[in-house]
């Protein structure tokens, strides 16, 4: 899944060390994330969402086009 | 818990056990080839390793529920590849003994297959989904 995750860090200066400290989990987790290997689940993706105040819509992009209206 | 605290933690019970394992297969093998011990006195000593054993796996289920997410699923990703080594080399050669008689595969080789083969696919599952050691 494509994320904004590495950018919203560099926004914030942060070492991939720090916001594993502040989402409270590890840096390969974060690398892991950033490249798009791995998917967070849906609490940590709140807890990454929460700490950049934005919403997981705003942050993750799962390619999926939006259901038609009918 | 960071996972370094983790990582800490585990190899503590990790490494003792492992020790005691390796002495307990050790004595006891020697145990029952010098000395005349009986019966009951060689499955006592048998339960050394078997304690060892039981401590390191319990030590590797602490681990993981410690760890987080994504390194709690490169471990369980690698523990089914270790026991899926384990269970073809065991039927597939337990097969070959039956129909083809084939040499004895001692049981007590399926755990050394399992590290093995378990450590393997840590490696290579971590490398290729962006952890790094």
């Amino acid at each position: 899944m494509k994320n904004r995750l590495k950018d919203l860090r560099a926004e914030r200066n942060w070492s991939q060390a720090a916001l594993a400290l502040k989402l409270d989990v590890s840096r390969q987790t974060i690398n892991a994330i950033e490249a798009g290997r791995y998917d967070p689940s849906l609490p940590l993706a709140f807890r990454i969402a929460r700490l950049f105040e934005q919403s997981i819509e705003e942050i993750f992009d799962d390619d999926a086009q939006p259901a038609a209206e009918a | 818990m960071t996972p370094e605290q983790a990582t800490g933690r585990y190899f503590k019970i990790f490494v003792p056990s492992m020790i005691g394992y390796l002495v307990g297969s050790v004595g006891t093998t020697w145990a029952a080839d010098n000395m005349n011990l009986p019966p009951a006195a060689l499955y006592g000593l048998a339960l050394v390793p078997i304690v060892a054993i039981l401590s390191a796996f319990w030590a590797h289920w602490r681990f993981i529920n410690e760890v987080d997410e994504f390194l709690r699923s490169i471990q369980i990703k690698a523990i089914i590849f270790g026991i899926a080594c384990v269970m073809v080399i065991a039927s597939g050669w337990g097969t070959l003994e039956l129909l083809a008689d084939a040499p004895k595969l001692k049981v007590f080789w399926l755990l050394p297959i399992f590290w093995v083969s378990y450590s393997a696919a840590a490696i290579v599952v971590t490398k290729r989904e962006g952890g790094m050691f």
